[in-house]
């Protein structure tokens, strides 16, 4: 950027110092005669001098107006212009660096993301097939409890019935016998006469006296 | 258990004059009322039973309880036929009524 600016800095007071040396020409022709006196008196480098109409100190003042000009450009013009060149370039540079570095994270996130997709899908088909075998498993344990379960009911349904059976059979025959009992204890008090009642007290009499023998 | 015997510890009883009188004699008429209950064979029976049966029944528990046991007859119609001893606490059933209830208990 400094090149730049400098070459066109030359390249700008290229103009200057011909314009300086065509006044300087101008000049020269005046005192030509002058000049030609001079040459004979001071060497060959005051006479090319005098040739070209080089004044030496308006060419001093030329360069040192030149250089401050030049300082004033480069101190508030050129170099804020660098600046903002430099930090637009720097930033362009960064964006440029942050895309790639996007992109680059963009196509690891992408890997990431496919890697954890796939990771999710074999996990899922892992749960899946796992909760299937449980569900299955579950099943059948339900299964085979509700199959116990009734069988158990059943079982005790059996019982009360086999229980409920066995003591309305006891209670028919408790009935029976007590009906037994009622109908032949009076049939007997009716049907056995005081002669037969007599003969029945005396052998049970005589049969209690020999049962202690 | 004899008469003698009895009037011999009422006869001390007397002599003795125990401060609680009233509740030894009492206890002692007790005892006189078990032990007669243990040498009566009261013998129930729906009809009037023979001389010989109520004899042999009085042989055989004087025998069995090793004391005298004296057989009184008890009228009950409830029996339907044969007879019921009891001894105390001890009772001998041979009645009609007295099988068929063990019949009827056997049932069950």
């Amino acid at each position: 950027m400094k090149a730049i600016f400098i070459t066109l800095l030359f390249a700008l007071s290229l103009p200057l110092g011909l314009f300086s040396a065509e006044d300087l020409h101008a000049d020269a022709h005046d005192s030509a005669s002058v000049g030609a006196e001079h040459a004979e008196d001071g060497g060959v480098i005051s006479e090319l001098a005098g040739n070209f109409g080089i004044s030496w100190p308006t060419l001093v003042a030329q360069m040192v107006n030149f250089c401050i000009v030049a300082l004033v450009l480069y101190k508030f013009a050129v170099k804020p212009i660098a600046a903002t060149l430099d930090e637009r370039q720097q930033k362009i540079a960064d964006g440029l660096q942050y895309a790639e570095e996007m992109k680059v994270q963009l196509a690891a996130a992408e890997r990431e993301r496919a890697e954890k997709i796939k990771e999710a899908a074999v996990e899922a088909q892992g749960i899946l097939a796992e909760s299937r075998e449980q569900s299955k498993e579950m099943i059948e344990q339900k299964t085979q409890e509700a199959a116990a379960q009734a069988e158990a009911i059943i079982r005790k349904a059996s019982e009360a019935t086999e229980l409920e059976r066995q003591k309305m059979l006891s209670d028919v025959r408790q009935e029976v016998a007590r009906l037994v009992v009622a109908t032949s204890a009076t049939v007997l008090s009716r049907d056995l006469s005081d002669s037969e009642k007599q003969t029945f007290s005396d052998s049970a009499a005589k049969e209690l006296a020999s049962a202690g023998n | 258990m004899t008469e003698s015997k009895v009037s011999e510890v009422l006869a001390g009883l007397q002599q003795v004059q125990h401060r609680n009188h009233l509740t030894v004699l009492k206890t002692f008429l007790n005892y006189l009322r078990r032990e007669l209950a243990l040498q009566t064979a009261v013998v129930s029976t729906p009809a009037s039973l023979s001389g010989d049966a109520l004899k042999a029944i009085e042989v055989q528990f004087s025998k069995l309880y090793n004391r005298p046991v004296n057989a009184v007859t008890q009228e009950d119609t409830s029996l339907i036929a044969g007879v019921r001893v009891r001894v105390g606490d001890d009772v001998y059933d041979a009645s009609v009524a007295g099988r068929l209830q063990r019949l009827a208990e056997s049932v069950n």
